[in-house]
């Protein structure tokens, strides 16, 4: 099979990592109300920095555990991981769709970027694992 | 789409695992091809051919529905 561009398996638990890491940090974010004061807008502020370090640590740990190669990488599992992502970006889209007909507030547009970003992803990673679970459940013993 | 791989690899006394180390697929995908619920690629089929050294057709049957 021609090989395709995914990150190394060891990677995935790099990306746990990353994402485990990221839960206490908006943690912290909350529990101490690190905000910038309102003048303080700039790319710069602590409070953009903030935000911007714990969606980096998020998003990127979900893409790793999302996009590591699995110990053995053949042609069913891409097809698992291709059908998955399919599914992914459908539910994605429709999640998108409802919440724009639903949304008429405008400062809910931001909670709407921040959800798209890690939505897609995690849909990925759920539908793509229980899959997996799925094809090892429905082995049959060798004869 | 059918196929002898069992028959195959009991005539050549071979696991699943070790077929599938052979054609570096995991031991899941021959399992699946196996039980017919997997269809594998040309290329996938032609290495499988390879191992067994006969044709793809006798390892592998177009049924009627197909």
């Amino acid at each position: 099979m021609k090989p395709h561009f995914l990150f190394p398996t060891w990677m995935r638990w790099l990306g746990l990592c990353l994402f485990f890491v990221h839960l206490p940090v908006m943690h912290i974010w909350d529990m101490y109300h690190i905000h910038s004061a309102p003048s303080d807008t700039g790319m710069f502020s602590s409070g953009h920095l903030f935000f911007i370090l714990t969606i980096v640590l998020m998003v990127s740990g979900l893409f790793l555990i999302a996009f590591a190669r699995e110990r053995i990488e053949d042609e069913q599992i891409y097809q698992l991981r291709l059908s998955s992502l399919r599914w992914a970006i459908f539910a994605n889209y429709a999640i998108l769709v409802i919440c724009l007909v639903f949304t008429t507030n405008k400062a809910d547009y931001k909670d709407m970027l921040r959800l798209n970003l890690w939505v897609p992803l995690v849909l990925f990673i759920i539908i793509f694992r229980y899959k997996i679970f799925r094809l090892n459940r429905s082995l049959k013993p060798e004869q | 789409m059918k196929n002898t791989l069992r028959v195959e690899r009991a005539i050549k006394n071979i696991t699943q695992g070790e077929l599938a180390e052979l054609i570096g697929v995991s031991r899941q995908t021959i399992n699946t091809i196996e039980s017919n619920k997997y269809v594998p690629s040309t290329v996938l089929a032609l290495k499988i051919a390879r191992v067994f050294e006969k044709p793809v057709e006798q390892i592998f049957l177009l049924e009627d529905g197909d």
